[in-house]
């Protein structure tokens, strides 16, 4: 005998559960598909700077850049339902859905036409570009996973010039602690980069 | 481009070898992928839902509303430059705005009010921020308030220090721009020697 119980009102009003702030971006995308939007919130800040920074190297204009973005994220929302993560990590995915959307900006751009130079360009080729551009977004995403006070001695030690020194005065902890945050970052990055660094 | 550090700097002499390469191949990639870049407060705030897909879905309604629009604004322009001309040029934007800003990751318990005064003759635009909960930073850092037009840091409108993250700090600042409707205010915790807009603090709570 089969039953036909309604759920009752209240378990519906119910909201769905947050998903863990751990949970691996495989896993957010399948909640995207289900139409979850603190998935997609969750997503969107785990990867909006690697998206930008792919788009602003590609498109060179911030505007554009940004409009770039929103598209992919956009295709990410109604998209998500063909990622299957039984064939591979989410990141590849999101990087090919950044690089379509950037790609069609790139089309869209009217370009005057330019004479073909006489010497071979010493800029890198399409293959060589495309691949700086991906290890530029695994890092850039990486470097979101880092707890805040590790990525911090990263970035000023990397970007801003300082020494450890200067990080540890700027920072006003003691040299050894940032020598600690710092090597404890790197190996951090080590292991979530572990198909670059290997 | 900034210049690298050095690892051997970076990095002590203790390890073991396989370990210190692997460590090495990370330095290197990050010395290859350059700094993440820099986002708009907005941008950076994100995504919301509603904001991407509203967006993408609205885009063609606001084509045709475009062209209602320019309309209209063809008609409205000869108007409004003979009553700018006639009433100082004050742009639109009401004396008296008031703009409260709120605390972003980098200063949760950060709250901001930012009240525009009258314009005076020369075009200049004073303003007064009151600032609560912003953390003292360390010696030659300081706060910047930068004006926001279109969603991007469009120009800076002074600077400013505080005691302890439990006073309130009252400043007079000027932005000596003219003025538009939509502008809007963002407050950066800024390096010494880095003139770039640093991390935003303190954001509008429209935004």
């Amino acid at each position: 005998m089969e039953l036909a119980l309604e759920t009752p009102a209240l378990l519906r009003a119910v909201p769905a559960p947050e998903p863990p702030a751990d949970a691996s971006d495989a896993e957010l995308l399948v909640l995207v598909a289900e139409r979850d939007r603190q998935a997609f919130e969750l997503l969107y800040h785990r990867y909006v700077r690697s998206m930008f920074g792919l788009a602003l190297r590609r498109l060179r204009d911030r505007q554009r850049a940004e409009d770039a973005v929103q598209e992919t994220f956009t295709a990410v929302w109604r998209s998500a339902a063909s990622y299957r993560p039984e064939r591979g990590p989410a990141a590849p995915w999101l990087y090919a859905v950044a690089r379509n959307a950037i790609v069609d900006r790139m089309r869209a751009k009217v370009e005057p036409a330019a004479e073909a130079p006489e010497l071979a360009s010493s800029e890198p080729g399409p293959a060589d570009r495309a691949e700086s551009s991906y290890v530029s977004w695994r890092v850039h995403r990486a470097l979101e996973e880092l707890p805040e006070r590790e990525r911090e001695v990263l970035e000023l030690a990397y970007w801003s010039e300082m020494s450890q020194s200067e990080v540890a005065e700027y920072l006003h902890i003691p040299l050894g602690t940032v020598k600690t945050r710092t090597r404890s970052a790197l190996s951090r990055l080590a292991v979530i980069l572990e198909g670059e660094v290997e | 481009m900034t210049r690298p550090p050095d690892f051997e700097d970076l990095v002590d002499a203790d390890f073991e070898p396989a370990e210190r390469e692997r460590l090495r191949r990370v330095h290197d990639l990050l010395v290859a992928a350059g700094p993440p870049p820099e986002l708009t407060p907005e941008f950076e705030a994100g995504p919301t839902l509603a904001m991407t897909l509203g967006r993408s879905s609205r885009r063609r309604v606001q084509r045709r509303g475009a062209l209602l629009a320019a309309a209209v604004v063809v008609l409205l322009l000869a108007f409004l430059a003979g009553y700018i001309a006639g009433n100082g040029g004050n742009n639109g934007l009401a004396n008296g705005r008031l703009l409260k800003l709120k605390g972003t990751k980098a200063a949760p318990a950060a709250l901001a009010s930012l009240r525009l005064q009258p314009v005076d003759a020369s075009g200049n635009w004073p303003m007064r921020l009151s600032v609560r909960g912003l953390p003292k930073l360390p010696p030659k850092s300081y706060y910047e308030v930068f004006l926001v037009r279109d969603g991007e840091i469009y120009a800076p409108c002074g600077t400013f220090v505080v005691k302890s993250a439990d006073s309130t700090v009252s400043v007079q600042l000027n932005a000596p721009y003219r003025l538009r409707q939509g502008d809007s205010w963002v407050v950066t915790k800024q390096q010494p020697g880095v003139r770039k807009a640093g991390t935003a603090v303190l954001k509008p709570i429209s935004a």
